[in-house]
């Protein structure tokens, strides 16, 4: 059988501002998981950072071993991630805090 | 009875899997969600490409999790049989809903039975008790009144340009002050569409009526579902909803041991035809909070059978 994946759009035509932290998500049964960043819409000088938390429970978060990656601008940023564990959500931060719109997209495979 | 019922009888008894079910004469799908999501995915309001269009009240469903059903106490549950559920899961705003739906399209009309075994509960906290409750007798535990409402559903539509109409039944925990209310509601105003809108209609609330109180109470439809206290305690229900795509009503709603005759309840009806939805056949399942609590609703598995 082929390897289940899927694809969940955490967050749709949003504007983040300063931060954002996504839904908690939950991942148990992924093996792996990349997440992409689709920045529809932001000042040229405007960096988006992503940063992926874990959690054991939805509840109670910490930062995920993958480290951040950052974009400058309209267009996609992508941070993969091995080791999933349980439960992902995205951080996300502008520098300066000035609003971009974004899709967020967590994409999953056993 | 003829030889195959008995014997098909005895292979639908005989299946671990499908024993738990009571099947029309052809199973048209049966979703262990063990296997993945099988089609349940994220409802989206119609729009051109520019996402600024869609409604905002169908604008944020949430897609679907596959979840093994874990706690911060006790980790994880597991579902009925195997690891995972079909998790839906609301934001934690008041008044949002989490909606999945899985699309098909009808062969012949006439009855079509949803059955599925879930359990809902509202998100738990860890540490002292929220503001917003004042008590902790041991049995009644707060979060059930963090818990607002479920719906099972369709979207069915006979012929282009026919006869289109939703039926939802919606199970109220709580109203809107967090007094419980645990009966069975039915929807009693057409579900606003984009086009609607796009006509004039005010937009809506309420994903499914036009008016937040456009809801009636099924007849005899009191129940009290099984909390079991704690938001991690987990138990499922066995759910069993038929409806009609000949007649175009509901017929029957049974949880657990209770069963609630709905075909004298009115389907509203769309005046208005509609372009492209020959022999649609839409299943909703949906979960939505009243307060800034998430609510989730959990599906271990879905059989639904037809009796053509």
């Amino acid at each position: 059988m082929l390897k289940r994946s899927f694809t969940a759009v955490v967050e749709r035509n949003v504007t983040v501002e300063g931060r954002l932290e996504t839904e908690p998500y939950e991942t148990g049964w992924a093996g792996e998981a990349r997440w992409f960043v689709h920045v529809l819409a932001a000042d040229a000088d405007t960096v988006l950072r992503i940063a992926s938390e874990i959690s054991p429970d939805g509840l109670t978060w910490c930062a995920h071993e993958a480290d951040p990656v950052s974009r400058r601008g309209p267009g996609l940023v992508s941070l993969p991630l091995t080791m999933v564990g349980p439960w992902q959500r995205l951080v996300l931060t502008t520098e300066p805090a000035a609003p971009i719109k974004v899709i967020v997209y967590l994409t999953l495979r056993e | 009875m003829s030889s195959f019922a008995d014997l098909r009888r005895a292979l639908v008894a005989a299946d671990p899997r499908l024993s738990r079910f009571n099947p029309l004469p052809r199973i048209l799908f049966h979703d262990d969600f063990d296997e993945g999501v099988n089609g349940w995915c994220e409802l989206i309001g119609n729009h051109d490409g520019n996402l600024d269009k869609v409604r905002p009240v169908i604008s944020d469903m949430r897609p679907p999790q596959i979840s093994n059903v874990s706690f911060f106490d006790i980790g994880t549950h597991g579902s009925v049989d195997g690891t995972y559920a079909l998790k839906l899961a609301t934001r934690a705003r008041a008044h949002h809903m989490a909606l999945a739906i899985k699309r098909l399209t009808y062969v012949k009309p006439g009855l079509v039975q949803f059955e599925t075994y879930f359990t809902i509960k509202a998100e738990g906290w860890i540490g002292t008790l929220p503001e917003r409750h004042k008590s902790f007798d041991g049995n009644v535990d707060p979060s059930v009144f963090d818990f607002g409402d479920f719906c099972i559903g369709n979207d069915v539509c006979d012929l282009e340009f026919g006869r289109r109409y939703h039926c939802a039944l919606r199970y109220l925990n709580t109203d809107d002050d967090g007094n419980l209310v645990r009966k069975w509601m039915y929807k009693t105003s057409l579900q606003t569409s984009t086009r609607m809108v796009i006509e004039g209609a005010p937009h809506t609330t309420d994903y499914h009526v036009a008016n937040p109180n456009d809801w009636a109470e099924v007849p005899g439809g009191e129940q009290n579902l099984c909390y079991n206290e704690l938001p991690t305690k987990v138990n499922w229900h066995y759910l069993r909803y038929v409806f009609d795509t000949s007649a175009g009503r509901n017929v029957e709603l049974q949880v657990n041991d209770k069963i609630m005759d709905l075909r004298s309840i009115p389907v509203p009806t769309y005046g208005k035809g509609y372009w492209g939805l020959e022999k649609l056949l839409n299943f909703c399942v949906d979960v939505r909070t009243h307060r800034p609590v998430r609510n989730f609703l959990f599906l271990d598995s879905v059989l639904v059978s037809v009796d053509w």
